[in-house]
């Protein structure tokens, strides 16, 4: 076996919303063992990119291999085996609100493994150690903090000890501290159990500090892929605008502005 | 021009929302038939546990209202069978006109009524939410298929509980009518409910729990697809839990009146 | 590559079993290492042997967990013996490095 295949191989992939084209051709490739952070403001595409890779979406063109799966040709079997690998922790912690802390940690396991009742409850209370809601396990979904719910949801996205982690957003929405502490959990993760993690953020600082190659996205199109260092030294003025939050300089098309001001069917 | 060909337009495109939903709803209902059958060969099983939980939200928490309702009905058409019959001085016909109606129709309407209100509409709300919260898209990620998770389950308890409602409303429905129309007919409720089971034919009965099977069908593909398409945050949600109580009613009754009419000819 | 291959050995040096764990721990097997470990603590002290482990998951933490836990409610001696730097980084993510007894070699945990 090739040791250093990447996890993911994104090739050529295109993705429309109704008639508005939101990925260009997105090659994309992720190796074992790398903490890749995609970086992109709003509306670059990057929540579409992660759809994809999630396999939420088939692609229409292009291809998405994860785990040297082809997604958009897998079986029903296959997409199981390759989603029973990827763990994802969701922006808005997505945690079922009808299962308590516990339960929400331990559903990947009670769904999908033979394991002894006993085996699944230290292990899914483990994970809750790990994520320092050691003891939280009874609490419902209702009556956590933001942070704790993003807590919650990465112990659940690594319950089953998966090769490949997503966290979309991990710093949105919280404190200073607690999103620290969440950068440094995932250094430790990718360190102690050797995941493969890809991260969506749009927060510079958490990126440049836990990220080992970073995605530049922008409109659709991938500006570059390379180091922190290359990143941060880029000299595309669109990566420059992003590092340093300048506001993009927008180019004004007469006809089309007024095209768009004034026809009833735009 | 444009005056003329938008209302065109819209029917076209609300025509084609229709069919779509249809469809959608339509491969939901083979999803979850297929999961609920052969879902533990492909690692997506169907769990005892959610089927049984669904049962009671839909079956046994329904009981108390759909008692209060079937006797209501029941006393109602006592009322209405001994006004109108007595006018032709055929009293003595309330009694098989009470438990012909009650079996063949008013048991599966009102209970099929009572259900989509009280359950669809709480299955559109969970799965709505749900959706906006992206839970449903972490289930699909965790290799939990939603279809297999949500649906199936309330599918399941939606075609054993509402036909097993149904004989229950019919049970008190009759028993209503008998409290009401035993005095006016000289007779005492026990011989009132004696005569009905002499009258009735198993036809009646079954011709009932068919509607009801149908409308269990009905209500939770409407209540699951409305859920499964919901945008737009919480205000989505709410449209969705309303839309979907109506379509069901309206999908409920003239189901219903399509029915009656095969199955009288 | 024999030498990462897994394996689960339990050897009894009388009073004392020594369960030797090698190669990945991992879901496809860890409730052997569970049953090995439980077995072992049915009628004496445990040490388990980690030295040779190149990986091990949450399911193995768990198994050495519930043999700790196992252990203390019999009053049994249980220690992990020559944790590798692997199966450090996994229960140093956890804090269970100051949970579990940690012994160097055999000799170390047969002493306590």
């Amino acid at each position: 076996m090739n040791v250093t295949a990447p996890l993911i191989e994104v090739e050529k992939l295109e993705a429309w919303y109704g008639r508005r084209r939101i990925l260009n051709g997105v090659d994309f490739a992720v190796n074992p063992g790398e903490i890749r952070v995609i970086m992109g403001g709003s509306g670059s595409g990057k929540s579409t990119l992660l759809r994809h890779l999630l396999g939420l979406h088939k692609p229409r063109s292009g291809t998405v291999r994860l785990l040297g799966v082809d997604i958009a040709r897998a079986s029903e079997r296959q997409m199981l085996d390759v989603r029973r690998q990827i763990g994802v922790s969701f922006q808005g912690g997505a945690l079922l609100t009808s299962l308590s802390v516990g339960d929400n940690v331990a559903l990947p396991l009670r769904e999908h493994t033979n394991l002894d009742e006993a085996t699944i409850r230290i292990m899914s209370r483990l994970k809750l150690e790990v994520v320092n809601l050691g003891g939280f396990q009874d609490l419902m979904p209702a009556q956590l903090s933001g942070g704790m719910i993003k807590r919650t949801a990465l112990a659940r996205a690594i319950a089953m000890d998966p090769k490949l982690l997503f966290f979309d957003e991990p710093s949105a929405g919280l404190d200073p501290v607690v999103s620290a502490e969440l950068d440094e959990l995932i250094l430790r993760l990718r360190d102690a159990l050797r995941m493969t993690i890809v991260v969506v953020t749009h927060e510079l600082e958490s990126a440049f500090k836990i990220a080992d190659t970073i995605t530049v996205l922008d409109q659709g199109d991938i500006l570059m892929t390379g180091t922190v260092d290359a990143v941060r030294h880029s000299d595309n003025e669109r990566i420059q605008d992003l590092l340093n939050r300048r506001p993009r300089e927008i180019q004004v098309d007469a006809d089309a502005y007024l095209k768009r001001l004034t026809e009833e069917a735009a | 021009m444009t005056s003329l060909t938008r209302p065109l337009e819209s029917l076209g495109r609300a025509t084609i929302g229709s069919l779509a939903g249809m469809g959608y709803a339509a491969v939901l209902l083979g999803e979850s038939l297929y999961f609920s059958v052969a879902g533990w060969r492909i690692g997506q099983p169907l769990r005892p546990r959610a089927v049984a939980e669904q049962m009671r939200q839909i079956g046994v928490d329904a009981l108390p209202i759909v008692v209060l309702l079937a006797l209501t009905i029941g006393i109602m058409l006592g009322i209405q069978f001994i006004a109108a019959l007595s006018a032709f001085g055929a009293q003595s016909q309330v009694v098989v006109a009470v438990a012909k109606s009650v079996t063949r129709e008013f048991g599966a309407l009102i209970t099929a009524i009572l259900v989509a209100g009280r359950s669809g509409s709480a299955l559109a709300a969970r799965i709505g939410s749900m959706s906006v919260s992206q839970e449903v898209d972490a289930l699909a990620t965790m290799g939990i298929e939603p279809v297999r998770y949500l649906a199936a389950p309330a599918l399941l308890a939606m075609l054993v509980m509402l036909p097993a409602l149904t004989i229950f409303a019919d049970a008190v429905a009759i028993g209503g009518a008998a409290l009401y129309s035993s005095p006016a007919l000289n007779i005492t409720p026990s011989a009132y409910v004696m005569q009905t089971l002499s009258l009735l034919e198993p036809g009646d009965v079954w011709q009932g729990i068919a509607k009801s099977a149908v409308f269990a069908v009905l209500i939770t593909l409407i209540g699951v697809s409305t859920g499964f398409s919901v945008a737009g945050g919480a205000e989505g949600v709410g449209r969705a839990t309303t839309r979907a109580v109506v379509l069901s009613i309206c999908w409920i009754i003239v189901v219903d009146m399509i029915f009656s009419y095969f199955l009288n000819r | 590559m024999s030498d990462s291959e897994n394996a689960c050995i339990s050897e009894d040096l009388g009073g004392y079993v020594l369960v030797r764990v090698c190669g990945e721990v991992d879901l496809s097997w860890s409730q052997q290492v569970r049953d090995a470990i439980l077995a072992a603590l049915g009628n004496s002290g445990v040490g388990v042997e980690l030295a040779r482990v190149t990986y091990i998951d949450s399911s193995g933490i768990a198994a050495l967990v519930e043999g700790f836990q196992r252990a203390r409610s019999s009053g049994r001696r249980y220690g992990l013996i020559a944790a590798s730097r692997q199966v450090l980084a996994v229960l140093q993510l956890a804090r269970l490095d100051k949970v579990f007894p940690m012994f160097a070699d055999v000799e170390a945990a047969r002493a306590t």
